[in-house]
């Protein structure tokens, strides 16, 4: 049985794009067949991350029009074999699809491939409607900030409403030493306040940006990087395998900070 | 240590009061003898209020979740759809609701002519409102009482964006996240955290009380008045409870108000009978 998984936010700009690139390569490199979806339909960028955009010829909107064949719109990916992008269209607004067709196309995926992954838009509105519309699963992807924490409650709320309720939390761009500096809300803040199973932490890191600005996901780089550890250790754990979570705090700890923690302190 | 120094909200802002409120629930789930009625709001309820349709729908599920250990499994539901236009797609969608929590729809009360037709079409059994059971139609009639109802008992959170109003006092099994709000004619209950809005007594009842497990509200209103959070959390958390006294809102410990506390007519609030 494939999987449908959708990596939505609420709040714009927290990862969903990075999460679903690196995810979707991570998934590829141990084995599965994946079909990314990039359901961001005016904003398309799924295909700058992985460094597929000079591959794009059709998009899911001629598929929907008859245009072309669901299989002519797939990107191959350049690098995985098993990996496949379903770009959206650019020129034209997240109204132009309904959330019916969309799950047609994602349905029509699924006999082929063993993930399906949409990226969402940022926001609840048309564009959201369309990337849950075929969901069975949800990545639900915030930074530890209180207005991405908000919109990411208001998100889970709404997925819950329309029944889907596997829903699992990853927070991004955390910053151990201002978490430690109580300038930053912790992972157990925020698990405490979304009440969703935690399935990932991803430090801030540059190298992210560098990697986005390659179009290179990261986890597919020679040198591991703790971002990239943290990519590849979701991809785990969505497969079901018990995968202990990194411990940023703990590497950040200075000698100090420990013996106040001993004194209660 | 006095308990008022250490419960009291800092700031009770008396030239701020919240409005009143007048609308309640769209959706009404009652039981009435072996059936189960739900009741949709009329049109013109739902254009007065500028109700999305998706708003009914959120609180439809809220109440199916709320209740469901209130009947038995396979229970018949009569749907009141007053003068809705409902097509084949919205039944269809309202009867699967309804499956999820094992209930059946059987019957449709409708007044409308479409509804009618498309309901008999999908099945179920139909009756347009000019031969409406007297019973039914003064259950529906009931709901624009002042009478309060029966409490509303949610087993979910409030997140963030979903407003809970009820006729009734509400009980929530769950937090009330920041951005939520629940606003309850009755008392309200959060067998949890409170981190968002509550509004207890909201058609003017000052005797009303808030009670949490956790009070972190960003802002507590009774009645006609309104506290903001303290700047401060105290360091150990156990059940609050906010009730009006004469000089504004206060919080004192859960355990012991029924004991320590009676209301008073001439001052409008509480006051602590030692
Ligand atoms: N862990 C991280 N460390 C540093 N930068 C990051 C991290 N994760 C994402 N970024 C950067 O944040 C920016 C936004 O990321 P991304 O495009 O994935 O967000 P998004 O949620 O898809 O945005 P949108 O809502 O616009 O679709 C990018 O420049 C990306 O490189
Ligand atoms: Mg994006």
């Amino acid at each position: 049985m494939s999987r449908i998984i959708v990596v939505t936010s609420g709040k714009g700009g927290v990862g969903k794009t990075t999460v679903t690139s690196n995810l979707g390569a991570a998934l590829a490199r141990s084995g599965c067949t994946v079909a990314l979806v990039d359901a961001d339909f005016g904003l398309r960028n799924l295909d700058l991350l992985l460094g597929l955009e000079e591959r794009v010829v059709y998009t899911a909107l001629d598929v929907l029009a008859g245009e072309c064949r669901l299989a002519q719109a797939l990107v191959k990916d350049k690098r995985l074999k098993g990996l496949v992008l379903l770009p959206a269209a650019q020129n034209r607004s997240k109204e132009s699809v309904q959330p019916e067709q969309m799950k047609k196309i994602v349905d029509a995926l699924a006999k082929g491939y063993d993930y399906i992954i949409v990226d969402c838009p940022a926001g609840i509105e048309m564009g959201f409607r369309n990337a849950i519309a075929a969901a069975k699963e949800a990545l639900i992807v915030t930074t530890p900030e209180v207005a991405a924490v908000r919109d990411a409650d208001r998100v889970i709320g709404l997925l819950e409403a329309e029944g889907i309720d596997n829903i699992n939390l990853i927070v991004n761009r955390l910053k151990p030493g201002m978490v430690q500096d109580n300038k930053m809300m912790s992972v157990e803040d925020v698990l405490e306040l979304l009440g969703v199973s935690l399935i990932g932490v991803v430090p801030d890191d540059e190298r992210v940006i560098v990697a986005t600005n390659k179009g290179e996901p990261l986890v597919l780089y020679e040198d591991s990087s703790l971002p990239a550890i943290a990519f590849t250790n979701i991809a785990r754990r969505l497969q079901g395998e018990k995968v202990p979570f990194l411990d940023f705090m703990a590497a950040h700890d200075n000698l100090l900070t420990r013996i106040r923690r001993m004194f209660g302190g | 240590m006095t308990s008022e120094s250490t419960f009291s909200i800092d700031i009770t802002d008396d030239s701020l009061s919240p409005p009143l409120v007048a609308r309640y629930s769209q959706v009404l789930l009652k039981s009435e003898g072996e059936k189960l009625l739900l009741i949709l709001p009329t049109e013109q309820e739902m254009k007065l209020n500028l109700i999305p349709w998706s708003e009914v729908w959120q609180e439809l599920k809220h109440h199916l979740q709320g209740k469901e250990q209130s009947w038995q499994a396979g229970s018949s539901v009569s749907l009141i759809a007053r003068d809705q236009l409902l097509d084949a797609r919205q039944l269809h969608k309202i009867a699967e609701t309804l499956s999820e929590v094992e209930l059946g729809l059987e019957w449709v009360y409708t007044s409308r002519r479409q509804t009618a037709v498309a309901a008999a079409a999908a099945g179920y059994s139909v009756e347009q409102q000019s031969s409406h059971p007297q019973s039914l139609v003064g259950v529906a009639e009931e709901t624009k009482s002042l009478v309060l109802e029966e409490p509303l008992y949610l087993q979910n959170t409030i997140r963030s964006g979903v407003e809970v109003r009820h006729r009734g006092t509400i009980i929530v099994l769950g937090d009330v996240n920041p951005g939520g709000a629940a606003i309850a004619a009755g008392d309200i209950f959060v067998w949890g955290r409170l981190r968002g809005i509550a509004h207890a007594g909201a058609q003017g009842n000052r005797q009303c009380r808030i009670m949490a497990l956790q009070m972190e509200p960003k802002q507590l209103r009774i009645a006609d008045m309104v506290a903001r959070a303290p700047k401060f959390l105290p360091d150990h958390v156990e059940p609050e409870v906010a009730y009006v006294t004469s000089e504004g809102i206060r919080l004192a410990k859960a355990m012991d108000f029924a004991k320590t506390h009676s209301y008073s007519k001439e001052v409008e609030g509480w006051k602590d009978s030692f």
